[in-house]
């Protein structure tokens, strides 16, 4: 009946992964629809791969060998199909992180080291800029020479801020801190960033390890932020996936998604529609001999939700303050959301 | 440069020769509508009139493509072949999206011709799997497979390193050029021709005049310009003119069944198929070196 269908419910649902309930507004007939992707056939599940149907058991491993198959050509490729956009894309994702010297990253999919680079240099970037202002306003060492002190015992007041400071630079401690992990499912992406780490210098600031994002081989809460660069859409199940990265985040840590997403925009939707099939297969046959992988890229696409059923998805796991930043109109976005 | 504007005007690649042509109508751009293959069999889009526009794939490996897309496949494609000619899947990309028409005139071909026939009812294939490359090895010297398994050992190449065929939206047009791939290499050994970028525009040429595909011809004409200026003039006054003549004096070398004929001796052979010997190129030496250059 299409007038009960458009009334909107408030429906309590548990969090899948924080047992806390959030009321979310549903439509009725959004609660039918929302397992039509698992559709069940016997006992095995189908999934979508592109526009392909295959059982799910198939889905991980039929990545995988997209993924083996880019691997040695996945910069260049990023290059040509985005004409370096991508490259401002990422960027904009370390700036709306804005990590502080100290924070634990876990960069899941990071293959071959995009997010890990910028991580690493913007921390670098931040210590240096720390050193910089602090070595311009401390002179002298209050705590050991105090000839110049005053008469009474009490220590001044830009003595005591001074010492504050102080106390809390050393360069040695923060260097620890920061740490980023860079975990990817598949063996010959991680190989690919291990080279590009030598060749950028950065192979002691990494470390590189072999996992899957529906199963992370870490402890609770033992990550500040964790963040997913196109690497989401090609999870078998995404709600898994953010579950797992709700339970290694520390209270207070923060999910961070940069993702391609629906465009809204028709004009600028039906150009890049003719962008991405006509136009991306071409250059994955012609960079790379692999036209297969490079459909099943756009049509990876097309199969992931838009931006406000992923923030909806994110909110289901358990996050709070789930926002989305929409880049170049839509083809990209940023999805925050923190564990609090 | 080595070939001559004067080599074209003979060539047999009249594309409007063929008898059988039928313009069928072509996909410019996909549309909307077959981008999503789920939601045409759903029935979603079925409605509209360019839904029956769609190809579903003829083959194993077919790739249904829109003329758009052929034609930035063949300018990519072209523009790797001549940068990195270790691109070989690159030139096979060349060759098929600018072949349909000159296929579809080897494809008349080898239906007037009974042994052309054949090869296309029984579509036998030239892999390590088809061909025994142990057997040939037994053949007397002198034979046809002998001399081939001796030229594959000599150029260090295997039968099974052809790409497949992806681009061509007709079946059996796709078993013509993939043929065509398949006894590039018995070219060779007929010509008497190594794989170096000597021996392949020579080949090419020679193909070109033989086939009409496009991409032969084109690979005769620029590939060269990799070639140092000696090898040019080698190529410009022996070996190209050898290949045209040869082409032209040649019978279809497609309505060939060579798989029955590898225990032919090899001069036999070529004299049944019309093929002349290779042309003698006076070695450059030193002392000869200037007077050979002079022109």
């Amino acid at each position: 009946m299409a007038a009960l269908r458009s009334v909107s419910l408030r429906v309590g649902r548990i969090c899948r992964c924080s047992n806390r309930i959030t009321v979310s507004r549903r439509n009725l007939s959004e609660q039918t629809s929302s397992d039509e992707t698992d559709k069940e056939e016997g006992t095995e599940r189908s999934t979508h791969f592109g526009f392909e149907s295959i059982n799910e058991s198939e889905k991980t491993g039929k990545v995988h060998e997209v993924f083996s198959n880019v691997a040695s050509k996945y910069d260049i490729m990023n290059d040509a199909m985005s004409l370096g956009v991508h490259r401002l894309w990422k960027d904009r994702f370390m700036q709306v992180l804005d990590p502080l010297p100290g924070t634990r990253l876990l960069d899941v999919a990071g293959g071959t080291g995009d997010i890990a680079f910028r991580f690493v240099n913007w921390i670098k970037q931040k210590e240096q800029q720390r050193r910089k202002t602090s070595g311009a306003e401390f002179r002298l060492n209050p705590l050991e020479t105090d000839e110049s002190g005053s008469d009474t015992g009490l220590p001044s007041a830009e003595d005591y801020l001074y010492s504050e400071q102080r106390g809390d630079l050393s360069d040695t401690e923060e260097k620890k801190d920061s740490k980023v992990i860079i975990c990817d499912i598949n063996q010959s992406m991680l190989e690919v960033g291990k080279e590009r780490a030598k060749k950028l210098g950065l192979e002691d600031d990494l470390v590189w390890v072999t996992g899957n994002a529906e199963e992370l081989p870490f402890p609770d809460n033992s990550v500040d932020a964790y963040t997913i660069a196109f690497g989401i859409r090609n999870v078998t199940h995404i709600e898994k996936a953010l579950c797992e990265a709700y339970r290694v985040l520390t209270p207070g840590g923060r999910f961070l998604c940069l993702e391609f997403s629906q465009v809204s925009n028709p004009l600028i939707s039906s150009v890049y529609d003719l962008y991405s099939f006509q136009v991306i297969p071409v250059l994955g046959e012609v960079i790379a001999s692999d036209w297969k992988s490079y459909q099943y890229l756009v049509e990876s696409i097309r199969r992931f939700p838009n931006q406000e059923d992923f923030a909806e998805m994110i909110r289901e796991a358990g996050f709070r303050m789930v926002t989305y930043d929409n880049l170049t109109s839509g083809v990209a976005a940023i999805h925050s959301g923190f564990k609090i | 440069m080595a070939a001559h504007s004067r080599i074209f005007l003979p060539f047999r690649f009249a594309i409007f020769t063929s008898q059988n042509i039928r313009l069928r109508p072509r996909l410019i751009l996909l549309k909307a509508e077959h981008y999503s293959r789920i939601s045409h069999q759903e029935g979603v889009g079925a409605s509209s009139p360019h839904a029956e526009e769609w190809t579903p794939p003829l083959y194993q490996e077919h790739v249904p493509t829109s003329l758009f897309q052929k034609a930035l496949l063949t300018v990519g494609s072209a523009a790797v072949a001549i940068t990195d000619p270790y691109r070989h899947d690159m030139i096979a990309v060349l060759g098929e999206t600018t072949g349909y028409y000159a296929l579809m005139r080897i494809r008349d071909q080898m239906k007037a011709d009974p042994v052309g026939q054949l090869i296309l009812s029984e579509r036998p294939r030239i892999n390590t799997r088809t061909v025994d490359l142990e057997e040939l090895r037994n053949l007397p010297e002198g034979t046809f497979g002998r001399e081939y398994v001796n030229w594959l050992d000599r150029n260090d190449v295997t039968p099974d390193s052809r790409a497949p065929v992806k681009f061509i939206d007709d079946e059996e047009l796709a078993y013509v050029i993939q043929r065509y791939r398949e006894i590039h290499d018995l070219f060779h050994t007929l010509l008497g021709m190594p794989t170096n970028m000597l021996g392949e525009c020579t080949v090419k040429m020679f193909e070109a005049v033989q086939t009409g595909l496009p991409m032969c011809a084109m690979g005769a004409v620029f590939g060269p310009l990799r070639l140092s200026s000696r090898q040019r003039w080698k190529l410009r006054n022996y070996y190209i003119p050898w290949a045209v003549r040869a082409g032209y004096s040649a019978k279809c070398l497609m309505n060939v069944y060579y798989e029955k004929r590898f225990h032919e001796p090899l001069e036999e052979l070529k004299a049944d198929l019309k093929i002349p010997p290779p042309p003698q190129v006076p070695k450059s030496t030193s002392s000869n070196y200037s007077r050979l250059y002079k022109r």
